[in-house]
């Protein structure tokens, strides 16, 4: 990070790097290093034993998917809590058109599955542009704050997806392999599965767009002074209402994620997920108020806040403490940003 | 010592509720001139440089950009057909750099693959606001940091050099030198005469009554929303130009009547 100068004059395509990285990020490499060690050091195995590795990766990259999503919509000075209930109700919906409408069942499997599950990929994202256009409208037509205006689809979400589904998983057609490490004849790339790889593109084209293009751009110029994003001519609506689209749509690709790890469209897969999901942009750096932050702050703060909860679960911790931890994580990351930002004020 | 006429407004009034804020004010600008524009809080200048910049549409009234008749919808409007504004206090975004401020709405891309993905010309952006910056007679730091690292003077000269780099007919200048010493006032002063001199037409608005005599060749006074004297700069003097913001003078003649 010292030479970042050196780094951005050397590169010869002129592809500079220095935006995707703060020093924030490497404290938190550091941190999560560190943690690694602390929890392998124990009688526990290895922290980054393969199988334990891929289910952390796998349970990781759901988070991912919604913090991404996230990352924008805070930084746009705004913040979506209705992610988490997105992801059941996309769920949901793609379990009531897989199994209610086509009249699939759980013995479609494997490759005979593809087809409906793209087509429940295609109705997961549907409904998550949905509940997004909602927020938006909420936010930029009817005047809600955003906190609220997504608390209110937080609980319209969560109600449906539980109507929907009669509170009960629908179990449809399903294709494990998708979330299990991917095998190339005998050699298996563990922990990397198809899913993971999903979520490493999904990350890749989000961060590239906040960092490189006209979306980062005014998604940043919006939080920190939408007047000033208004009056050098931007249409600060039609750019909030794409940012919580894009929310929106991640949330229904983890909906997506998370019926393809269950076999089924669960009301309760995405319960709480929000938390996790502002847990990650925070601790990753990102400022509540809006203006500033970076994507790869958010992947490492999505890793770091997995790493602590199941590192946790592994040395035999209740739980039932995990919602705690992460409380814990956003009040301390929260505070940390307020004292570093009250300390370049003075 | 002027050119042509380009930007009018006649007789625009706006409501906010059951407050008139402007009631039927006109004015007239031309090239190369500087117009003052001053009265006390609430006399109905913000207004007037919302309507002048697009940023409100005016109940009632016209507007004429170089003789044809102009309905701003948006700020976005009024920027593409050559009219600037420098906004009081609020018009850079601080997380963001010197030169994303100076292309924000206006930025140019790399060539992309197949004219797709053309990522944000960062690089050229930078070069070039500096250059444009130091043609205005800004000096300032590199373009790279973020507006939050610069002094209020640094803020206000970067603000104002986007403004005068961008403008191509008219720019506004809402409180340029609020919060500015006395020799960075003086730079924006001369900022304001260089703009003029290009053949930009000027309005200037401030609370510092020397800075207006100094600088303005006409000074438009408004008071209660409603424009009560628009003459040459010669005609006023520090007293009377007080005495007609506050109404002394006015009320004096009126009385006298």
């Amino acid at each position: 990070m010292t030479d970042s100068k050196l780094t951005s004059q050397g590169a010869p395509s002129g592809f500079n790097w220095k935006p995707l990285v703060t020093n924030q990020s490497t404290i938190l490499v550091a941190v999560i290093l560190l943690l690694a060690g602390v929890f392998s050091a124990g009688s526990y195995g290895s922290f980054w034993d393969v199988s334990v590795f891929n289910n952390i990766l796998t349970d990781w990259g759901l988070i991912v998917l919604l913090a991404v999503g996230q990352t924008f919509v805070v930084i746009s000075g705004g913040i979506d809590l209705s992610v988490g209930s997105t992801v059941s109700l996309s769920g949901v919906v793609a379990g009531v058109v897989m199994v209610n409408w086509m009249h699939l069942d759980l013995n479609v499997k494997n490759e005979a599955a593809i087809g409906p599950l793209l087509i429940a990929l295609l109705v997961c994202i549907a409904t998550g542009v949905a509940v997004g256009l909602l927020n938006a409208f909420l936010v930029n037509v009817v005047g809600i704050v955003p906190f609220i205006a997504t608390l209110a689809t937080l609980g319209g979400g969560a109600g449906l997806a539980i109507i929907w589904s009669g509170g009960m998983p629908l179990q449809g057609p399903n294709f494990y392999g998708l979330v299990n490490p991917i095998k190339i004849g005998e050699i298996s790339l563990s922990p990397i599965s198809f899913a993971v790889l999903v979520v490493a593109v999904v990350v890749t084209i989000a961060g590239l767009f906040l960092a490189k293009a006209r979306f980062g751009l005014y998604t940043y110029a919006i939080g920190s002074n939408s007047f000033a994003a208004k009056a050098a001519g931007i249409n600060v609506k039609r750019h909030l209402t794409w940012v919580y689209v894009v929310s929106g749509a991640l949330s229904g690709i983890a909906g997506m994620y998370a019926y393809t790890r269950l076999g089924s469209g669960s009301p309760s897969s995405g319960a709480g997920l929000e938390l996790q999901a502002i847990a990650a942009v925070v601790i990753g750096g990102t400022s509540l108020m809006g203006g500033s932050g970076k994507m790869l702050g958010t992947i490492l703060g999505a890793f770091l806040l997995y790493e602590v909860q199941s590192g946790l679960l592994m040395v035999g911790m209740d739980p039932n403490w995990k919602q705690v931890i992460v409380a814990i994580m956003i009040a301390g990351a929260v505070g940390i940003q307020g004292f570093s930002f009250g300390q370049r004020r003075k | 010592m002027t050119g042509e006429l380009i930007y009018e407004v006649k007789n625009v009034s706006k409501r906010y509720g059951s407050v008139v804020a402007l009631d039927g004010a006109s004015l007239k600008l031309h090239a190369g001139e500087v117009i003052g524009l001053v009265g006390d809080n609430g006399a109905g200048k913000s207004t007037l440089v919302k309507v002048l910049s697009g940023a409100h549409k005016p109940d009632g009234g016209q507007i004429f950009l170089d003789g044809v008749e102009r309905s701003w919808e948006s700020p976005r409007d009024a920027l593409e057909s050559g009219v600037e504004t420098l906004y009081q206090d609020s018009g850079l975004a601080p997380h963001l750099t010197v030169s994303e401020n100076v292309f924000l709405g206006r930025e140019k891309y790399k060539k992309g693959i197949l004219g797709w993905f053309g990522f944000l010309a960062k690089k050229t952006m930078e070069a070039e606001a500096q250059e444009d910056l130091e043609k205005v007679g800004i000096a300032f730091p590199s373009a790279n940091r973020p507006v939050s690292q610069l002094s209020g003077g640094q803020r206000q000269a970067v603000a104002i050099g986007r403004a005068v780099s961008w403008a191509r007919k008219v720019i506004i200048l809402d409180e340029p030198t609020n919060h500015l010493g006395a020799r960075q006032a003086g730079e924006v002063l001369q900022i304001i005469r260089a703009a003029k001199a290009k053949g930009l037409g000027v309005i200037f608005i401030s609370h510092t009554l020397p800075h207006v005599l100094e600088v303005t060749d006409r000074i438009v006074v408004l008071r209660l929303g409603r424009i009560v004297k628009d003459s040459p700069t010669k005609d006023y003097n520090n007293d009377t130009l007080l005495g007609t913001i506050t109404g002394t003078i006015q009320t004096i003649k009126v009385e006298g009547d």
